[in-house]
């Protein structure tokens, strides 16, 4: 049987000779404790206006994508710059065969998180044939084909998208509906945090940093990169189509014109980079600051759309660490990856 | 025979046209070793930047054209170049982010201020009749689209292989570091390749203009072609893009007239998937500019 051993910072799992080391640091959790029982006390101060717990749910599902991205980025080495792809596929997965099968949320979750797995593997192999330039392309163009792919085929319903997909919980009110989704995006969130979180800090998390620094000289000490890449990529795309299942039953529709075009990746590209690159708090950061400064700007008027990437900009010639880099600013830094393109 | 025949047509038009898309992306991948994401722009701030001189300025239009051309240059070295490529030429991240935000700001811009609903019309076309080759009829104009591409494709590379300018250029391609240290002034280089970059796109677009569905999100497909084509012809090989653009015109011909028209961006997309597979340096022997 497992035997679980309590050390100093360490929990260790022991099955016969197997050895499982899962770190705590207790001394570390007092701020991101705070940070996510602020959270879970807004939408029940905010609990009356729906607007509100609408943008509470898509800064949540933003920072779903973002936070698996962080991990990815560093794991295998490259910048993907398609990570919408596999938003894209959890939702029609989920959207196709509630609209067009009548299946319900918990019936799709399977079928979702199989496609992610199978495609996220067929894809895999890309992260060592191609280099830098050539990742960075490929995924930018996935996408974009996936788009024109359900312009072709009828059931995708193209550009009015799918609408009537079966909602996650349905309850007597509308209100305590909104209040109960707002929980499980922050539930779904919290649990994509802990677990990116956890597995930076242990020991995969090491060979991502060795792997993202030189990829010849991580191989030449012996840590076979291509198991370690494909692990990466594989597990972070499975958790971005979840994403993209959950939006699809929050939302109600799915529409790939929102979700496969260049602005909406552009959102997640800049949220990790204005939150702080490589760094899974900033992530939350970026989302929600995107999330309001966009709901901000609609009282703009029609410049709007000109605005958010000008501010963006800005921002981005501003900061360059980031958001989260101002409070870390005065702290010990233990490590900081760079994300190449150009290797 | 027949079916061959129109097939083959519609590959060189296709062929000249994706050359004339792609042949500025190639250059500035070739020369700075990055890939401008903002590219799309140039589209259209050729297409737009000409009607407004033209409408709300009121110029004439060879006045435009020029104005065109002048427009297009400031802006891509004096807003771009300047301020965005040199400050991030070592962190491609942040890079690749504000050229594809340069390139929304653009779109967005351009739809606040002239909508698909504003009737945008460039007045450039040199023939606007059809012509009969065989069965098929195609617009004369295409048949200059075809005589444009190539001559300016000719012209860059008698102006790469035969100058002064074009030898400093293609040293920086091949070795940035050496270039420098044999007192090539690498920025400035750089800065021309940029303003050179631009050229092929603002030509394609007058030529192109009279014949083509305008609206804000062309750039999009434009970028999309620029980027297959590139990656095929091998990062910056002006042989290989030349070939490249070939390829890819007679297998989009090939597929939209044997399948069906909205298959053409996957099929191109799984032919650079295997290309990549088994040569990932791309159809090009070389990674140099030629």
């Amino acid at each position: 049987m497992v035997k679980i051993e309590h050390k100093r910072a360490l929990l260790v799992f022991r099955l016969g000779q197997k050895k499982f080391e899962w770190p705590i640091e207790p001394r570390y959790w007092r701020n991101p404790l705070l940070g996510i029982a602020l959270l879970a006390t807004l939408p029940l101060v905010f609990h009356s206006k729906a607007d509100f717990l609408s943008l509470f749910a898509t800064a949540n599902i933003y920072a779903c994508i973002a936070i698996p991205l962080g991990w990815q980025m560093t794991g295998i080495g490259r910048m993907n710059f398609g990570p919408q792809f596999f938003v894209g596929l959890g939702g029609y997965a989920a959207g196709l065969l509630s609209v067009h099968f009548g299946w319900g949320p918990w019936q799709t979750l399977p079928v979702a998180f199989c496609l992610g797995l199978l495609l996220g593997l067929a894809l895999s192999p890309l992260t060592t044939i191609a280099k830098g330039l050539y990742f960075s392309l490929i995924t930018l163009i996935l996408p974009l084909i996936f788009l024109e792919v359900t312009y072709y085929f009828r059931i995708f319903q193209g550009e009015t998208g799918l609408y009537g997909i079966a909602p996650l919980v349905r309850l007597q009110s509308i209100k305590a509906e909104y209040l109960v989704m707002g929980y499980i995006s922050l539930a779904m969130m919290v649990l994509y945090l802990v677990i990116v979180q956890k597995v930076l800090s242990s020991r995969i998390g090491l060979y991502a940093a060795a792997i993202n620094d030189d990829e010849d000289v991580a191989e030449s000490l012996g840590l076979n990169i291509k198991l370690w890449k494909v692990i990466s990529f594989v597990v972070t795309s499975v958790m971005v189509t979840l994403t993209g299942w959950f939006a699809a039953h929050y939302f109600g529709t799915f529409a790939g014109v929102t979700y496969l075009q260049l602005p909406f990746m552009l959102k997640i590209l800049l949220m990790v980079m204005i939150g702080g690159r490589g760094d899974i708090y900033g992530a939350i950061y970026g989302a929600y600051f995107v999330v309001i400064l966009e709901k901000l700007l609609t009282f703009a008027g029609t410049i709007n759309y000109i605005l958010f990437p000008l501010i963006l900009m800005i921002l981005l010639f501003s900061l360059s660490e980031g958001l989260y880099g101002i409070y870390r600013k005065h702290r010990y830094r233990e490590y900081y990856p760079t994300m190449r393109v150009r290797k | 025979m027949q079916t061959l025949l129109v097939v083959m047509i519609y590959a060189v038009l296709f062929g000249s046209l994706y050359l004339l898309i792609s042949l500025g992306f190639s250059l500035v991948c070739g020369v700075l070793r990055i890939f401008n994401l903002g590219y799309g722009a140039t589209f259209l701030v050729a297409v737009y930047g000409m009607w407004m001189l033209k409408s709300t300025f009121g110029l004439s239009l060879a006045l435009s054209i020029v104005g065109v051309f002048v427009l297009q240059f400031i802006f891509w070295i004096g807003l771009v170049y300047f301020p965005i490529v040199k400050r991030y030429m070592e962190k491609e991240e942040l890079l690749l982010t504000s050229l594809l935000l340069v390139a929304l700001i653009v779109e967005e811009t351009v739809n606040h201020f002239y909508p698909v609903t504003a009737g945008v019309d460039i007045p450039t076309s040199i023939f606007s009749d059809t012509i009969q080759i065989g069965t098929t009829t195609i617009p004369t104009q295409m048949i200059v689209m075809v005589f444009v591409s190539l001559l300016i494709t000719a012209f860059f590379i008698l102006f790469l292989m035969k100058t002064r300018i074009g030898y400093k250029i293609r040293a920086v391609s091949q070795d940035s570091e050496a270039a420098r240290l044999l007192g090539v002034k690498v920025e400035q280089v750089y800065a021309l390749a940029m303003g050179l970059s631009v050229i092929p796109p603002t030509v394609c677009m007058l030529v192109i203009a009279p014949i083509w569905s305008i609206e804000p999100t062309l750039g999009h497909s434009m970028l999309q072609t620029a980027i297959l084509v590139t990656i095929l012809g091998g990062l910056g090989n002006l042989r290989g893009t030349l070939a490249a653009s070939f390829i890819v015109g007679f297998v989009s011909s090939a597929v939209a007239f044997f399948a069906n028209p909205r298959l053409v961006g996957l099929s191109i997309l799984v032919i650079v998937f295997f290309v990549l597979l088994f040569k990932p340096q791309g159809i090009a022997k070389s990674e140099s500019l030629w």
